[in-house]
C-alpha cells in the first residue's frame, strides 16, 4: 500500500529530458535489463523444452512405460510413481509440520517471565487443590519447564532454519545410510517419500508458521475472553483461519519434492524396470523407485542420444503438473486470503 | 496434546541428529578407517580405482560453480529487486513475482537439461565455449545462477520494501534523483539483509546437485579455468551412488567422507548468513 502511495503522490521530481544525467540513465536501464534477464532466461527455458519436446509428446508416450526400446519407452509409472511418491511425503512432512509450526508459534514459551508466572500459578493451583498425587509431577515438570524452555525452543528456531539449508542430497545420503543400511527397507518408493518427507518438512514448518503468524492475537483473545482455553483459542478459532495460508504454503513445498530429485538418485536406479506401477500406496514398501525426475535425470544422463531424445517430452509433462500446483496454491490463497 | 505438538518440533533435531551421526558413523567406518584424513585434505587427485582419495578438485569444482553462479546472480538478483521494489509499477510487479517464483520452483533436473540444451551451444556460438565440447563448468555454472537469482531477488526486495519511505523523500528533497536515491540511500540501508540473501544463495550453489552432474562434467579436475570441465562432490556423490558401491567398500564410505565436507561448507557459509543478519541488521520504526 505504501509503494502504491509512492507511485502517485511522492515519486521523485521529474527533472527535464535533456537535463537527465547519464548516470541515472544508466541506472535505470541496469535495473531493467536485471528483471528482463530474469525474465527472458524462463522464456528461453519454456521455449527449449517444447520446440524439443511437442513434437515427442504423443499419447503413446504418456500411457506407457520406460523401456529399454527408446522408441517404445513412456512416462506412464514414473507420474503413478511419483503420485504414490508425494502419498508418503504428505503423510510425514504435514502432520508433524502443522504440529511443529502451531507449537513453535503458539506454545513456546519465549520470555522469562511469563514462564516464571507460568509455572508460579501451577504451583498456587496445586497448592489450593491440597496438593499431593499426579499434581507434585506437573509442578516440578513446570518448575523444569520454566529453566529450560527458552533455551530448548531457540535450539529448535536455529535446527529448523539450517535444516531448510541443508543440500538435497545430503538427505538422499540420510536415507540410504539411515532407512536402507541401518534400518534395512527396499530402496522403494516407501523409503524415498519418507525421505523427501523430512526434507520438505522445514519449508512447511516456515511457511505454516507465518500463516499462523497472519492470524490477529486479537482472534485469539477474543476466544478466551469468552471462556475458552487457549487450546481451544488456537484449535477453533486460530487453526482454521490459517489454515489456507498453510495449504499453499504446503502446495508449494510438495511442488518443489514433486521436482526433487537429488535425494532420489542417491539411491542408485535403473534406466527401465520391469514391474508395474502400482497406484496402491500399501504396494509400494518394496515396489521400484518410480518419479519423473529421476527418469528424466537417468534419460538425460544415458550415452545413447535416443534416450536422452525422451526427456524434453517427460520435461513437459513434469513443468505441466508444476504450473497446475502453482496456479492451484494462488487460487487457495486468492479464494480464502482475508485482511484482518 | 500440547505434548504431541512439543514431540512433533522435537522430530526437526532428531532429523539434525540424524545427519550428523549418518555422515560421521558412515564416514567413520567406510572411510576414514582406513583412508588417512590429511591426505583427504589435502590431496589433489580424485581416483578412487587406483586408491586416491584427494578432496581439493572436488572442492574446487564445488567453489568454481558458487563462484561463476555469483557473477551472473549478484548483479541480476539484486537489480532485479531494485527494480520490483523502487521502480516496478504495482501491475507489473503481481506478474514479475510469480514468474520469479516459478524460476525459483524449477526443478533442477529442467535446469540441467537447460544448460545442456540451450545455454552450452549459445556459448559455443559466441565463441566463449570451444565447439564439440561435451561438458564445461561454465555453463552449468551461469544456469546455477538463474536458479539463484530469484533467491537473492526476493529475499533483497523484501529488505529494500522494508526502508521506511522518509528516507526516500529525505533523499529527494535535498535533490537526489530517484537512481541516486536508490543506490546511495536505500540499497545501503538494506544492505544487511541484501548480504544475506547473497550468502544463503551461494551456500545453495555449493549444494546444487543436478545440474553440475548433468553439465559440468564426471572427471575431477583441479582448475582455475572455469571452461574446463569439473566434478563437484555433489556429483561424485551421484556418480559413485549410481555405480555398485557396497556398503563396506571405500567408495561407499567415500561418499559420506565427501557429504561431511559439503555439510560443514553450507553449514559454515550459513552461519556467516546469520551472523551478518544479527550483526548488520537496521530496524526501522
Amino acid at each position: 500500500m505504501a509503494t502504491e502511495a509512492r507511485h502517485t503522490t511522492l515519486d521523485a521530481p521529474r527533472l527535464a529530458k535533456k537535463k537527465r544525467r547519464p548516470w541515472d540513465t544508466a541506472f535505470h536501464a541496469y535495473v531493467i535489463a536485471s528483471i528482463g534477464i530474469s525474465i527472458a532466461a524462463l522464456v528461453w527455458l519454456f521455449g527449449v523444452v517444447l520446440i524439443d519436446g511437442l513434437p515427442r509428446l504423443t499419447w503413446d508416450f504418456i500411457t506407457s512405460n520406460p523401456s529399454r526400446r527408446p522408441e517404445n519407452a513412456g512416462f506412464y509409472s514414473p507420474m503413478i510413481g511419483s503420485i504414490v511418491l508425494m502419498f508418503w511425503t504428505a503423510l510425514v512432512a504435514i502432520p508433524v509440520g502443522f504440529a511443529s509450526a502451531i507449537y513453535l508459534e503458539k506454545f513456546a514459551p519465549t520470555s522469562q517471565a511469563e514462564l516464571d508466572s507460568w509455572a508460579r500459578n501451577i504451583e498456587r493451583r496445586h497448592r489450593d487443590a491440597g496438593g499431593g498425587g499426579l499434581g507434585k509431577l506437573r509442578v516440578a515438570w513446570s518448575r523444569v519447564w520454566a529453566k529450560i524452555g527458552p533455551r530448548i525452543n531457540q535450539i529448535l528456531e536455529v535446527n529448523i532454519s539450517n535444516l531448510a539449508a541443508v543440500p538435497s542430497i545430503v538427505y538422499g545420503l540420510l536415507g540410504l545410510a539411515l532407512f536402507v543400511q541401518i534400518i534395512g527397507f527396499e530402496r522403494s518408493l516407501f523409503t524415498g517419500g519418507i525421505t523427501m518427507g523430512l526434507l520438505v518438512l522445514p519449508i512447511i514448518i516456515v511457511a505454516s508458521r507465518e500463516a499462523i503468524k497472519a492470524v490477529p492475537s486479537s482472534i485469539e483473545q477474543g476466544a478466551m475472553a469468552l471462556g475458552a482455553t487457549r487450546w481451544e483459542a488456537v484449535r477453533k478459532q486460530v487453526f482454521p483461519a490459517a489454515l489456507p495460508g498453510m495449504l499453499t504454503g504446503t502446495i508449494l513445498a510438495m511442488s518443489r519434492a514433486i521436482g526433487e530429485t537429488a535425494p532420489l538418485v542417491v539411491f542408485g536406479g535403473v534406466l527401465f524396470a520391469t514391474s508395474q506401477a502400482s497406484l496402491n500406496p500399501l504396494e509400494s514398501f518394496d515396489s521400484t523407485l518410480w518419479a519423473m525426475p529421476l527418469q528424466i535425470f537417468f534419460w538425460k544422463f544415458e550415452a545413447r542420444t535416443d534416450f536422452q531424445d525422451l526427456a524434453a517430452p517427460a520435461i513437459i509433462i513434469l513443468l505441466a503438473i508444476l504450473v497446475v500446483m502453482n496456479l492451484a496454491a494462488i487460487l487457495i490463497r486468492n479464494k480464502f486470503s482475508r485482511r484482518w | 496434546m500440547l505434548g504431541l505438538l512439543a514431540l512433533a518440533a522435537i522430530v526437526t533435531v532428531f532429523v539434525t541428529v540424524g545427519i550428523v551421526y549418518v555422515l560421521l558413523s558412515e564416514g567413520w567406518t567406510g572411510f576414514f578407517s582406513q583412508e588417512s584424513i590429511i591426505d583427504f585434505l589435502t590431496g589433489t587427485t580424485w581416483q578412487p580405482v587406483s586408491d586416491k582419495f584427494g578432496v581439493l578438485p572436488l572442492l574446487g569444482a564445488s567453489l568454481m560453480i558458487a563462484a561463476i553462479a555469483a557473477v551472473v546472480a549478484i548483479p541480476v538478483g539484486v537489480g532485479s529487486a531494485i527494480y520490483l521494489s523502487e521502480y516496478a509499477h504495482p501491475t507489473f510487479r503481481s506478474i514479475a513475482k510469480p514468474v520469479l517464483e516459478l524460476l525459483a520452483g524449477m526443478p533442477t533436473v529442467v535446469l540441467g537439461f537447460f544448460a545442456i540444451e540451450a545455454v552450452k551451444p549459445a556459448l559455443v556460438n559466441i565463441g566463449a565455449l570451444p565447439e564439440g565440447v561435451a561438458f564445461s563448468m561454465l555453463p552449468a555454472g551461469i544456469v546455477v545462477g538463474l536458479l539463484i537469482v530469484p533467491l537473492i531477488a526476493s529475499i533483497s526486495e523484501d529488505s529494500l520494501r522494508a526502508v521506511p519511505d522518509a528516507m526516500r523523500q529525505g533523499s529527494y528533497g535535498l535533490g537526489a534523483t530517484k537512481s541516486i536515491t536508490a543506490a546511495k540511500v536505500v540499497v545501503p540501508a538494506a544492505l544487511s539483509g541484501i548480504m544475506a540473501s547473497i550468502v544463503l544463495a551461494i551456500s545453495r550453489a555449493v549444494g546444487e546437485t543436478m545440474v553440475v552432474t548433468l553439465a559440468a562434467g564426471a572427471r575431477p579436475n583441479l582448475t582455475l579455468n572455469p571452461v574446463e570441465e569439473g566434478q563437484t562432490i555433489t556429483a561424485v556423490i551421484v556418480q559413485i551412488s549410481q555405480g555398485e558401491a557396497t556398503r563396506g567398500s571405500v567408495q561407499y564410505g567415500s561418499i559420506f567422507a565427501i557429504g561431511i565436507v559439503l555439510f560443514l561448507v553450507t553449514l559454515l557459509i550459513n552461519i556467516i548468513a546469520m551472523q551478518i543478519v544479527r550483526r548488520y541488521r537496521t530496524v526501522y520504526e
